[in-house]
């Protein structure tokens, strides 16, 4: 079967709109919602928020997404399977869904940053040495063999400071 | 293929680190020096890696195989072996002799 998926952006107003627009429409199999972290988009938003609705025969699909600072309006009252996700979605992210299920899934509260979000220190990262930090091209007697500019200092994804408290 | 198990192909490896770099779960250690070789007719001598030591540990590896992709010499590749189980964690970490392809050694 040729599975059809389309990508549409919507303003956080217009979220609740579109999704029971879409419902209407005949997209009532609802799969998923989650974050993306953009970390300062415009420095407006932080996040976007992505949820995918298909045709119960998943012949169409579409994925809508906006741009959200910490709220959105939740969409459990229309597709009830979103409540969960919206749940994971407010613990991982530290998105507020007004209106939603607003009790906590695995995370006590106080425990800080939201996990997935870029910002969140992850300790362990700061605690344990990065194995790529060795440097083969760096003899013991100080002679430098390859191209050791060139060599990365930081751990890929780790932002510049982030190791240093 | 199954994708139970990331081999190494010792000499393929170059030891240029990018593996080790790459890996999400920071649980490829390498360590290599460097010989210099002459060849005939070369005017000087060369210098190349040699791998000294090349361990994964598999208590942390999530056989994302990003390492696999990264690669650029092809040394690394997916491989049948069974996944491993032990009854310490030191066990789980496999050097160059444990890490070699199903069926070549
Ligand atoms: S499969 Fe992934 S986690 Fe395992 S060693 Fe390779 S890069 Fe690291
Ligand atoms: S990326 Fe490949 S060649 Fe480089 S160190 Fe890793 S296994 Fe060896």
């Amino acid at each position: 079967m040729n599975r059809v998926f389309t990508w549409q952006q919507v303003a956080p107003d217009q979220w609740r709109n579109k999704i029971s627009e879409l419902i209407d429409s005949g997209f009532f199999y609802f799969d998923f919602l989650t974050g993306v972290d953009r970390e300062n988009i415009d420095g407006q938003a932080d996040c976007e928020v992505v949820a995918h609705l298909a045709k119960p025969d998943l012949s169409d699909s579409r994925i809508i997404f906006t741009q959200v600072k910490s709220e959105l309006a939740s969409i459990a009252d229309l597709a009830p399977a979103s409540s969960w996700y919206e749940r994971e979605c407010a613990e991982m992210y530290g998105i507020t869904f007004t209106g939603g299920d607003t009790s906590p899934l695995l995370r006590h509260e106080g425990l800080g940053r939201p996990p997935l979000r870029k910002s969140a220190v992850l300790a362990a990262r700061v605690l344990t040495p990065w194995p790529g930090g060795a440097e083969p091209e760096i003899r013991e007697d100080g002679r430098k063999v390859g191209n050791v500019s060139r060599r990365r200092q930081r751990p890929p994804g780790v932002p510049e400071n982030w190791l240093s408290p | 293929m199954k994708h139970s198990f990331i081999a190494l192909i010792e000499d393929k490896c170059t030891s240029c680190m990018l593996c080790v770099r790459e890996c999400p779960a920071w649980c490829i250690n390498l360590d290599s020096h460097t010989v210099e070789v002459t060849e005939e007719g070369a005017r000087r001598p060369k210098k190349v890696n040699v791998l000294d030591s090349f361990d994964i540990d598999y208590s942390l590896c999530m056989y994302c195989g990003v390492c696999i992709d990264v690669c650029p010499f092809d040394a690394l590749a997916w491989d049948e072996h069974r996944a491993l189980t032990s009854t310490n964690r030191e066990d789980m970490i496999l050097s160059i002799a444990d890490l070699r392809p199903s069926g070549s050694s």
